[in-house]
């Protein structure tokens, strides 16, 4: 049957070619990738001294200097595998496939998720200096006592806008609503592609609090997203240029994105709305069945040092979190205060996600409907 | 199998018990051998997979889990509301950009077939070099091209066929673009193949018996055309039922499409049940298409032979 639905019978003989070695030279590109991409770079991470350090994280996320010079005081090689995405993270630790890790870096909303289904074990306090770090960063609602996670590095969620464009200022959620709706920002707008970011605009503006919200709460929310989304010209990842170049002119972001979009175009401005807005921050987390427990506690006590802090957010372009950060800075650092997320960042009107099973669904519904409202 | 030399080798045996006697045991045995291993290979990477889906799409969730059972909740919940929009949105912007796909590829293969002459290997060769590179990057280099500013501007302002920006990313047009795009050498290659294959003296007879150019090609060309129309939309279609790469990057992931839905579900909400019904009635859609097609070509060896 196979046959005659897709060619008559001998036809590619004298062709000079048959249809399998067609078909065999199309799949070969695609199947060499796949292959590739099944057997990553699991190199041993065994080093001359014995010790080995297998860190899962995301890309790009250590700064290689501070790596190499780790490797050569230690002797061992951090050897890093990296995922896209706190639920990649999950799945994988959850699978037997993560039982090699020594450490990785979920995020705020993930941790209770991990930590509740046994996946993390509790952090040795008594090993670790956590004295440096920025207090306000320490013992927030996603982990009180910071039990299984030392804050990485961290951000905000807010808004990048082009003050001509919008014709004014934005200081709070309702405002980029409002701004959103004028002709001339209407279809030049970037949402974010997560639930709670999108439908959290609505629940802060309605004095709601994202993790305590009830489904009938968070889908009334939505439909005030919903009403909006056909303003939005993009849900995918903010590319800085079409910031620069005035194809977007109001958009939901990090300020790590919005540093680069200013840097490219100084008019732009970087606000983080009221009464609301989001803290996310990526942190250091052991595995339950991490094998290499020792190397892993003398690694994040090198990684907690004041200069690898530095040199770290010097990397990464999102701050770690030792204190007083901002001064240690060098001097000639372009929109340094950017980093933080602006100057006078107040860290009791930022909130920080967590992901609920009993409510999660009812956010990433929305989100579909919200992006497939704003059609396309 | 073992006991089997005294059993005489008669018609009355059923199945395919008649081939196999008359042949020597050793080349039955190595027969087998070689079968194992694409069979255990399908076992194994297709259909294990395909059964753990099937079943899971009629267990419960838990996040991050299934509980075994029987349940026809999460195809209630994929056949109603906003899922159910979301499957058929998906459908006819698969058959929409396979149209499309089928427009452009049929002129491109007919040039090959009959006019290109010598440089047709060439030709061939030309389209399906950039298959061989990455589809991300493939993908993503169209972002340049459609941004603002981008070549297509250019294009088109120097053409004055439009004044000013021109905003093509992130918008329908621009998926469509890509999608026919991405999916184009491997409509061409189907259908040159088969009007490669249609005899010259056939075309020869159509115009001696007074045929125009036009009705040769809607008499005798189009029909005997069919298989390759039909593997085409085959080979075009299903893969762009699951569809998600492109709609992100060219589309600004606005009008959420089934592979999105369903990756969603499997990752973002940890609910594997509904992510599974979902799949399944994908894969259900897939069969019904593959059916359609292969009733669509039936009769065909006949018409050629």
């Amino acid at each position: 049957m196979t046959k005659h639905l897709l060619l008559p019978n001998g036809s590619f003989r004298s062709a000079g070619f048959s249809r399998r070695s067609v078909l065999g030279l199309l799949g070969a590109a695609p199947a060499a990738l796949a292959i590739s991409s099944a057997f990553p770079g699991r190199a041993s991470a065994e080093s001359a001294s014995g010790g080995a350090l297998n860190v899962f994280s995301w890309p790009n996320y250590f700064s290689n200097d501070s790596l190499a010079n780790y490797a050569r005081k230690s002797g061992v090689t951090p050897n890093i595998t990296s995922y896209d995405s706190n639920e990649t993270l999950f799945a994988k630790l959850n699978s037997p496939a993560g039982v090699d890790f020594d450490l990785v870096i979920p995020s705020s909303s993930w941790i209770k998720q991990m930590a509740d289904k046994g996946l993390l074990q509790e952090i040795d306090h008594a090993r670790l200096n956590l004295g440096s770090l920025d207090q306000a960063l320490l013992n927030r609602d996603y982990d009180p006592g910071n039990k299984y996670s030392i804050p990485k590095d961290w951000g905000v969620l807010g808004v990048v806008y082009d003050p001509e464009a919008v014709g004014g200022e934005i200081k709070t959620w309702q405002d980029f609503l409002d701004a959103g709706a004028k002709p001339g920002v209407s279809g030049k707008i970037r949402l974010s592609d997560s639930g709670w970011e999108t439908i959290g605009m609505s629940l802060w503006t309605h004095g709601k609090d994202w993790n305590t919200a009830t489904e009938a709460e968070i889908r009334a929310a939505g439909e005030e997203i919903k009403a909006f989304a056909k303003h939005v010209k993009t849900f995918s990842g903010l590319d800085p240029n079409q910031l620069a170049n005035g194809s977007i002119v109001l958009a939901q972001t990090n300020q790590g994105t919005a540093r680069a979009a200013i840097g490219l175009n100084p008019k732009l401005k970087f606000v983080v709305p009221g009464p609301m807005s989001e803290l996310w921050v990526d942190n250091y987390a052991i595995p339950a069945k991490a094998p290499n427990l020792d190397q892993v506690y003398d690694f994040l006590s090198y990684q907690l040092e004041p200069d690898v802090q530095l040199s770290e957010t010097q990397y990464i372009g999102f701050p770690a979190a030792l204190a007083g950060l901002r001064e240690k800075l060098p001097a000639d650092t372009k929109n340094a205060d950017l980093i933080f997320g602006g100057k006078d960042l107040d860290f009791t009107k930022l909130t920080s996600f967590v992901v609920d099973p009993a409510t999660i669904g009812v956010y990433l519904e929305v989100q579909a409907e919200i992006q497939a409202a704003a059609g396309g | 199998m073992a006991a089997s030399p005294p059993i005489p080798a008669t018609a009355s045996l059923p199945g395919g018990g008649r081939a196999e006697t008359k042949r020597a045991p050793s080349a039955r045995v190595s027969d087998h051998l070689f079968a194992v291993i694409p069979t255990a290979w399908l076992a194994i990477f297709f259909l294990a997979p395909l059964g753990f889906t099937v079943v899971y799409s009629f267990g419960n969730s838990l996040f991050g889990a299934v509980e075994l059972g029987f349940t026809l909740k999460n195809y209630q919940t994929a056949l109603s509301g906003f899922y159910l929009s979301t499957f058929l949105r998906t459908v006819q912007f698969a058959i929409t950009a396979s149209a499309l796909c089928l427009a452009v590829a049929f002129p491109v293969a007919y040039f090959i077939a009959r006019k290109a002459g010598r440089f047709r290997t060439l030709a061939l060769v030309l389209i399906l070099i950039p298959y061989f590179s990455s589809f991300l990057i493939r993908v993503m280099s169209w972002q340049i091209l459609l941004a603002r500013g981008g070549v297509f501007e250019v294009i088109l302002n120097f053409l004055h066929l439009h004044d000013g920006p021109l905003d093509l990313l992130d918008t329908k047009t621009a998926v469509f673009i890509g999608m026919v795009y991405a999916y184009l050498p491997i409509a061409i290659v189907p259908l040159f193949v088969v009007l490669d294959r249609i005899p010259g003296p056939l075309l020869e007879a159509s115009r001696d018996l007074g045929a125009s150019r036009l009705q040769t090609f809607w008499a005798v060309t189009l029909p005997m055309a069919r298989p390759g129309i039909a593997t085409a939309v085959l080979l075009t279609a299903v893969p762009m039922l699951g569809e998600m790469v492109i709609p992100k990057l060219l589309g600004g992931s606005r009008g959420v499409l089934m592979g999105q839905a369903i990756s969603s579900q499997y990752l973002q909400s940890q609910n594997y049940a509904l992510g599974s019904a979902m799949a399944v009635l994908v894969l259900v859609s897939v069969a019904i298409v593959v059916a359609a097609l292969a009733r669509l070509t039936k009769g065909f060896a006949e018409v050629s032979a």
